[in-house]
């Protein structure tokens, strides 16, 4: 793994390395990606896609209306909120 | 009066012969006497709790308590959310956050009358194995403070350890139970994937997680198993199984049983673990048990497996902390890529971003077929071994961890090292079963160690059936520190 592809994955993950940082993450990186690499080795023709999921049922609850997270409740959890809403930086440039 | 076991407590409070506030009392003394060393606690409401004990003594005096379980003690992992309390999962992402809601476990345990002693240190985000990774807080093995309790539930081993509490809540992913269990030389199951509802506890890896009890005793560890099991509307992976009743419990046979062994043990076990184990192993056959040896080659794939499995669930799961809704958010952000970005950023530790790294990479175009696919792939042969190896036998025992307590520090610098304190308990959540560890003696400097006791899916009843016969043994007894150095 190279920095740039690091960076790249970095960047769909939503987080920023200091350059500084950025070596010691990806030592890190390789070296967890060469002691992982081992699962390759399997042969795993045999699996079928039926199999990896066999222990999924989908069960879905009752179809019933009932009381949601109130506004209030949120606002207690929100960073910032105000007059009922949740406040963002201003998403369309000026 | 903390130093007694799990069963004596609560025999004593259904007695009369303590108060849940006498008993709640001498628990926070010896929490304020002694978590200073350990420090298992990230936060704790003395008089929350107070009340909340002198509640349920009011109750039991007029014959109106809850459950036979109203006034006794529990512990909580900081990442189960109790509505009210903050919910920090050891993470500064989530530092001013108080849960708007409880856990289905919680629930649970709460119309029971139990009384909860919240914030127990963990790994953040539940990832790791000494409890370092907490963003507040190294929590110490109250055999040795300059060694780890395990983890990541190393708050709530070292608080049952170190007589702070007789039980406590944890959750395991890769052995985030078993794991402290046996560092800390008490008792700790993870249970059958799907045995106990996952609603409220805050997500790592969805398909791997479980909440499980921690206890001084095996009837602790069987109280609460009974309590949380179950079906949950709040959790579609929660069992429709007959949930677990103590009532299920028989006398183990031990001359009846197939007792399942590695064919090829690893080369990381220490000798006094290796020796340790053996003796017990020799002690069970010289019972009549028959012990077979299983081929556990596969097994050696667990770890790259669960890593990468675990990665991608966490890098899926942790995308909800975004700045917006709940959660840390940065100091005036310029625009909105800033908050999501510099949010995270700022919020996680390195560990969780090196695992959300390795979970994008593996879920990402190009590479999904060779990492994430291929280790789904490789997860069944996991299982299929597991369905093999119960045709034959009726547990199989490891020991839970290949050495005893290290030394703070002493892995930190190198993640594969740390990963691989986790080579037996992984495979277990793969496969979605239940496994307990247990006491079971003390290596040459007194450090306990834990035996690793693994079922077959939803046999809990069996499984601790078995645990009641094993922990009677001379050679499993350990005695908790009364005075923590």
């Amino acid at each position: 793994m190279e920095k740039d592809r690091l960076q790249s994955i970095a960047n769909l993950a939503k987080l920023r390395f200091e350059e500084s940082q950025l070596e010691g993450m990806l030592s890190d990186f390789n070296k967890i990606m060469a002691y992982v690499d081992k699962v390759k080795e399997l042969d795993t023709k045999s699996v079928t896609e039926e199999e990896i999921y066999e222990w999924s049922e989908n069960r879905v609850r009752p179809d019933i209306l009932g009381q949601s997270m109130t506004r209030d409740e949120i606002s207690k959890i929100a960073p910032k909120f105000e007059n009922g809403y949740i406040v963002v930086p201003r998403v369309i440039e000026t | 009066m903390i130093h007694k076991k799990y069963s004596e407590i609560k025999s004593l409070l259904n007695e009369k012969k303590i108060t849940s506030f006498e008993l709640c009392s001498l628990y926070l003394k010896r929490i304020e006497e002694n978590d200073s060393k350990i420090k298992a606690f990230l936060y704790l409401n003395k008089e929350k709790i107070l009340q909340e004990a002198a509640n349920s003594d009011s109750r039991r005096q007029v014959g109106k308590q809850l459950s036979e379980f109203d006034g006794i003690p529990i512990g909580i992992k900081d990442n189960i959310c109790i509505k009210g309390e903050r919910v920090s999962c050891g993470s500064k992402i989530l530092e001013n956050f108080i849960s708007p809601y409880d856990a289905t476990a919680i629930t649970k345990l709460r119309e029971k009358g139990f009384i909860f002693f919240p914030g127990l240190n963990m790994d953040e985000f539940a990832m790791g194995s000494s409890t370092e990774n907490s963003a507040y807080q190294i929590t110490k093995n109250p055999f040795d403070t300059t060694r780890i309790p395990g983890g990541s539930s190393g708050g709530s081993a070292a608080a049952v350890a170190s007589s702070m509490l007789p039980i406590a809540l944890g959750s395991d992913t890769g052995g985030s139970i078993r794991q402290p269990a046996a560092l800390c030389g008490i008792f700790g199951l993870k249970p059958t994937y799907g045995r106990v509802s996952r609603y409220g506890l805050v997500a790592y890896a969805s398909s791997l997680d479980q909440i499980g009890p921690f206890s001084n005793d095996p009837e602790g560890i069987a109280d609460v198993l009974s309590v949380l099991s179950g079906a949950d509307l709040n959790d579609s992976t929660a069992s429709q199984e007959k949930p677990f009743a103590v009532t299920d419990l028989l006398n183990s046979d031990v001359s009846k049983l197939k007792i399942g062994i590695m064919a090829n043990e690893g080369n990381e076990w220490s000798q006094d673990v290796k020796d340790n184990f053996h003796k017990i192993i020799d002690v069970l056959r010289s019972k009549g048990a028959q012990i077979i040896e299983l081929d556990f080659s596969i097994h050696s794939y667990s770890i790259p497996i669960y890593y990468i499995i675990a990665t991608a669930e966490c890098s899926s799961n942790l995308s909800r902390f975004d700045g917006i809704r709940y959660g840390y958010r940065i100091e005036d952000p310029k625009k909105l890529e800033d908050v999501y970005v510099e949010s995270r950023s700022k919020g996680f530790g390195d560990e969780v971003k090196r695992r959300i790294l390795l979970g994008t990479f593996s879920l990402s175009s190009g590479y999904y077929d060779a990492y994430y696919g291929q280790a789904q792939k490789a997860r069944v042969l996991i299982k299929r071994s597991y369905a093999e190896y119960f045709k034959q036998v009726d547990f199989i025992l490891q020991p839970t961890s290949p050495t005893t307590a290290f030394k703070v520090g002493e892995k930190t610098k190198d993640p594969v090292q740390m990963y691989k304190a986790d080579i037996l308990t992984t495979s277990v959540n793969l496969a979605g079963l239940p496994a307990i560890s247990i006491p079971a003696g003390v290596d040459k400097s007194g450090l306990p160690i834990g035996l690793q006791i693994t079922a077959n899916k939803f046999e809990e009843a069996k499984l601790l059936s078995f645990v009641k016969e094993l922990s009677s043994l001379d050679e499993c007894k350990i005695n908790l520190p009364e005075t923590i150095q």
